[in-house]
């Protein structure tokens, strides 16, 4: 017992060295620098193509084609592309629509032979998380429109690689958060809590030695169960040490706060900065207050660095609808349009509505100042759409935005 | 020669005693099962491949593009295979349809052909080996996490509001994730505030049992907790803790007692610790197992679970718990008596919560949306009275031990004054609770006639025969219909002037001139044409709301023809055996937490022919469910051998 609790003990100071190494309060004379941020947003089935490619790069600035003119003011910021590998889905043709979410950021099919569990690879948010995660409160952030209950297992496979597109481990996907209210509590923990009284700090550290305990117990646990069951308990465990260094990392702020009182280190944040966002929940439910409520959380945790890697599934394959736009037809049933220009159309349409929410994100963190320039630049952002296969548009591919800069994680 | 006889028949019977797989009878159906599999594997040589060769395959094989995704060059490759249980169901429907081949192929089977087609694809299950499927240890659902908080602790099982909605039924996401993990950290604190200061009866004899402090010296301490620990686990665990458990949770206390919280405080941080344990949050088993086993009993606490939470939503309770402690559980007669005193326990209801309102598509009447104005009368009141109806009936029909046809066709409802002016009926009192009412024989009584139904396959603002039709034949006589191709339009974009004065059926009917539809639409529509005479929240009609006159005649695709609503019960009730088998295959997937794979289709066969002979009653489907392999035992064991034909 003894080993293995001083085992874990040495784990969470390994975990703290970086956390305030990277953070930049250990380097009181260094110029801050603000952490790069990683975040993907995503659209199902295929844009059209005549909208939403550019004729000639250098009309592209003054007259943008129709699906991107929502991003006018920072369109020179953007990178557009085409043609990234689609995951041929071979074994799963079956299943177009079922796979992809879930092949858009592991690029990869399932394995067939376990269809109907999940089987996949990590995504590539959850590998930047891998590497930025333990040094924010979350880890990473999932966020959805729509929920993601919607059962479809087609070809055999499991309904989860439908409607999730983080996966935390080949065999765990992320579900996504869809309720924006949730969204606030969980980026602020205990909202309704002072967190700088003496006796919650106490607490937090006894919710850590607590878990630690417990953590310890499921691992002997885990000991005596078949392998089939062990690979549900690496979740559990997974889980658990994500709480942990969560419940470490506010620690951490809350020293932070006490020595920054005390005159003795510089706060990251400049006065120059722009204050936190200020987040309103809609009441009714019109689709673009929504997504929009979605897009200002997301932007909150980047910009007070909650986390560092987001996700956001701003629609779901089927049976979506957009009243907001004039007309009742699902997005799924409009693409298969054999060129008929009224459902063309309605497809454009639903393409510039999506796009004009992730504009109004990457527009807002524009707008947002941070150290020497703007939130958006220490962001990576990218929308991107499903690929699919149709009679109507021949192209496999994900068109994509990518902010227009080279990563350094 | 005779010495050496003996001694093996003598070594025989030493098997059998522990080995019941070995017993004649054993032997016997092993036997049997063999033959059906040789019989199924030659119908397949001899009839499905020939049909798939020569219909299917010039389209659906494995090159790109493959139509519509359908691909049966590996299903032809290994027909048992339980990836492509769906994809064999699926091309049934299509064929038995006319769906496929398409009018436009070159060769069109004949009807022999289809049938000898469906019966062999029908029999591939015996091609699958003998396997209770595999189970993993899994999470409580939301549900069940909040009624054992309340069984358990006697605090509010709404703390469990918290965590997010789960996809539901057979194809439940079992996974936990970070926020869920932090979520049930809250949960467990906000349990053990909650129990501090609650007065439920349970929270108080919990509180007498295991957190006094009163009159304890502080060398007694030590003790007091090693048997509070040992004590508490075994109800939060639902099995007795092992030793190496319970020092986990004195290190618990010890973390309590070490940063200065009471002898009290730090056994209530030790419940916290067991509330947000996997023990506590996943149903794990008792016995450790041995690793290279493939196929293990369940054992009897995670029987007395798996039983309890299927049909309370709860935990099991002290009965279950002692027959599992002396190891009594699983024998045959014990479980069915048990099951049958948790059906009759009011408890039981959790069966219809969870399992009922699912199967009859009622889960979201609460918040479906009505046209408000075209029907006013759609209270919470009344969303509640229809679901409640729906609810006390199948209730009944368990309790009562009745026939699954009385599902359909019966002479008793459950009714309140909004109810009551649904049917028509005038109460002679303002009755808000829900009575029972004897009804004339009539077009009510049995599902079809339930206003709750009715309107859970409505439109918002009027019915819908399709919907109707494909819950017939989808939920109750568990018929697979191929979904729509997604190019039709829908009735509302059907050419305004040209259908300005037709009917509902005349309408559908002229949407069903497109090839595309026919075919499905002439095997769906007669079956929801038969209930046109309900409206969209169920009230009688002999008008359709163009003000023609209803006309309820159709055909089922058996042939019988029928011309009202109770024409259409009494034919449906007539097919006892299709009912019990969709409500056994529904049911049992609800119950694995899985959707139902080759072999399981041979449970569900025997079940079938089990429950025939008294008559397809509800409580003997459910406790041959509860006895069969699949609920009994469990598949450890992934299926992760790389097979050299995987894709």
């Amino acid at each position: 017992m003894m080993h293995r609790r001083t085992c874990l003990r040495g784990l969470g100071a390994a975990l703290a060295l970086p956390l305030m190494d990277v953070m930049g309060w250990a380097e009181t004379n260094k110029e801050y620098k603000p952490p790069v941020r990683l975040g993907f947003m995503y659209m199902p089935h295929g844009v059209i193509m005549d909208q939403f490619w550019p004729k000639d790069a250098d009309s592209f600035l003054s007259s943008p084609p129709p699906a991107l003119e929502s991003l006018r003011p920072i369109l020179d910021q953007c990178l557009l592309m085409k043609g990234i590998a689609g995951v041929p889905i071979g074994p799963f043709s079956g299943a177009p629509h079922a796979l992809e979410l879930s092949t858009w950021l592991t690029a990869t099919l399932p394995n067939s032979d376990k269809r109907n569990e999940v089987n996949i690879a990590i995504s590539a948010d959850q590998v930047a998380a891998n590497f930025v995660g333990a040094f924010t409160t979350l880890p990473s952030l999932e966020l959805a429109t729509m929920p993601q209950t919607w059962k479809e297992n087609q070809a055999g496979l499991n309904e989860a690689y439908y409607s999730h597109c983080s996966f935390r481990s080949p065999t765990q996907a992320l579900p996504a958060e869809i309720n924006p209210r949730s969204v606030l509590n969980r980026l602020f923990h205990r909202d309704d809590k002072k967190v700088d009284s003496p006796s919650e700090e106490r607490r937090e550290a006894l919710d850590r030695s607590l878990l630690d305990l417990v953590l310890g117990g499921a691992r002997e646990l885990r000991r005596t169960l078949p392998q089939s069951d062990q690979q549900k308990l690496d979740e559990y465990l997974d889980s658990v040490r994500s709480v942990e260094r969560r419940i470490a990392a506010i620690e951490t702020r809350q020293k932070e706060a006490a020595l920054e009182k005390a005159g003795l280190r510089s706060s990251k944040r400049t006065d120059a900065d722009s204050p936190p966002i200020e987040i309103k929940i809609p009441e009714g439910d019109k689709r673009s207050e929504y997504m929009q409520v979605m897009c200002d959380l997301n932007v909150l945790a980047f910009q007070s660095d909650i986390t560092r890697v987001s996700t956001y599934i701003g629609s779901t394959p089927n049976g979506v609808s957009y009243p907001e736009l004039g007309f009742k037809d699902q997005h799924h049933s409009q693409t298969h349009h054999n060129d008929q220009p009224e459902m063309v159309n309605k497809v454009a349409k639903i393409t510039e509505f999506n796009i004009a929410q992730f504009a109004y994100m990457v527009k807002k963190m524009h707008s947002l100042r941070e150290a020497d320039g703007t939130l958006l630049d220490h962001c990576i952002m990218m929308w991107a759409r499903g690929s699919r296969m149709a009679t109507s548009i021949h192209v496999r591919t994900f068109r994509s935005l990518w902010r227009d800069e080279v990563v350094e994680l | 020669m005779i010495r050496f006889g003996l001694v093996f028949i003598f070594l025989s019977t030493g098997l059998v005693t522990c080995n019941a797989q070995l017993s004649p009878q054993g032997l016997k159906e092993d036997q049997k099962y063999a033959e059906l599999a040789a019989d199924a594997d030659k119908n397949f040589r001899e009839s499905v491949s020939p049909f798939v060769k020569k219909y299917c395959i010039e389209c659906h094989q494995n090159k790109r593009p493959t139509e519509a995704g359908v691909n049966f060059s590996p299903a032809i490759q290994k027909p048992g295979d339980a990836a492509f249980t769906q994809q064999w169901k699926k091309s049934i429907a299509r064929v038995k349809a006319h769906d496929m081949p398409p009018a436009h192929a070159n060769h069109q089977p004949s009807e022999e052909e289809r049938k000898t087609f469906v019966e062999g694809v029908a029999k591939l299950k015996f091609l699958s080996p003998k396997d209770p499927g595999l189970f993993v240890i899994r999470r409580l659902t939301k549900t069940e996490y909040g009624n054992t908080l309340r069984d358990l602790l006697g605090v509010d099982r709404s703390i469990a509001d918290a965590l997010p909605d789960e996809v539901s039924g057979a194809g439940y996401l079992n996974s936990l994730t970070p926020i869920q993990m932090e979520l049930y950290l809250g949960m467990a604190k906000r349990a053990v505030e909650q129990l501090k200061v609650s007065t439920n009866p349970r929270s108080v004899q919990l509180r007498d049992q295991f957190f006094q402090s009163e009159n304890i010296s502080e060398k007694e301490t030590i003790g007091v907790a090693e048997s509070a620990a040992r004590g508490l686990a075994k109800k939060v665990y639902r099995r007795p803790p092992s030793q190496q458990e319970v020092d986990v949770l004195l290190s618990v206390y010890h973390l309590g007692i070490k940063n200065e919280l009471s002898h009290r405080a730090s056994l209530q941080l030790m419940l916290e610790a067991m509330l947000v344990s996997p023990q506590f949050l996943f149903i794990t088993p008792a016995e450790s197992i041995d690793p290279g086993s493939r196929t293990v009993r369940v054992d009897d606490f995670q029987l007395a679970s798996r039983l309890s939470y299927l049909i309370w939503g709860t935990m099991p309770d002290e009965e279950l718990t002692s027959l599992a402690e002396a190891r009594k559980l699983h024998e045959l007669d014990i479980l069915q008596q048990q099951t049958t005193r948790l059906l009759m326990d009011p408890r039981s209801r959790a069966l219809f919560d969870g399992f009922g309102a699912q199967w009859l598509g009622m889960t979201d009447l609460r918040t479906k949306t009505f046209d408000t104005t075209k029907y006013p009368q759609v209270t919470d009141e009344l969303r509640s009275a229809m679901y409640d109806e729906a609810r006390l009936f199948f209730e009944c029909v368990v309790r009562e031990n009745r026939s699954v046809a009385d599902f359909i066709d019966s002479d008793f409802t459950f009714l309140n004054s909004s109810l009551a002016s649904i049917y028509g009926i005038e109460l002679p009192l303002d009755i808000q609770k829900m009575q029972r009412w004897q009804l004339n024989p009539s077009d009510r009584g049995g599902l079809l006639g339930m206003p709750g139904v009715l309107a859970a396959t409505s439109f918002p603002n009027r019915t819908s025969p399709v919907k109707r039709g494909v819950w017939v034949l989808e939920q109750l006589l568990g018929e697979h219909v191929p979904s729509p191709p997604p190019e039709v339009p829908n009735l509302e974009d059907q050419e305004k002037e040209k259908i300005a004065n037709l009917t509902l059926r005349q309408r559908t009917e002229l949407h069903r001139t497109q090839a595309v539809c026919a075919n499905c639409h002439a095997i769906l529509d007669p079956i929801g044409f038969g209930l046109e005479n309900f409206d969209a929240i169920g009230r009688w009609r002999d008008h359709d709301d163009t003000g023609g006159r209803i006309d309820a005649t159709g055909e089922l695709p058996s042939g019988e023809r029928f011309a009202s609503p109770r024409e259409l019960k009494a034919i449906l009730a007539s097919r006892k055996e299709d009912i019990a088998r969709n409500l056994a295959k529904k049911l049992l997937a609800y119950a694995l937490c899985r959707n139902l794979e080759g072999y399981d289709e041979v449970v569900v066969d025997a079940i079938v022919e089990s429950i025939a002979t008294d008559g397809y009653r509800m409580q003997s489907l459910i406790r041959e469910l509860v006895v069969s392999y699949p609920f009994t035992y469990r598949r450890i064991q992934l299926p992760n051998k790389p097979t050299a034909s995987s894709e």
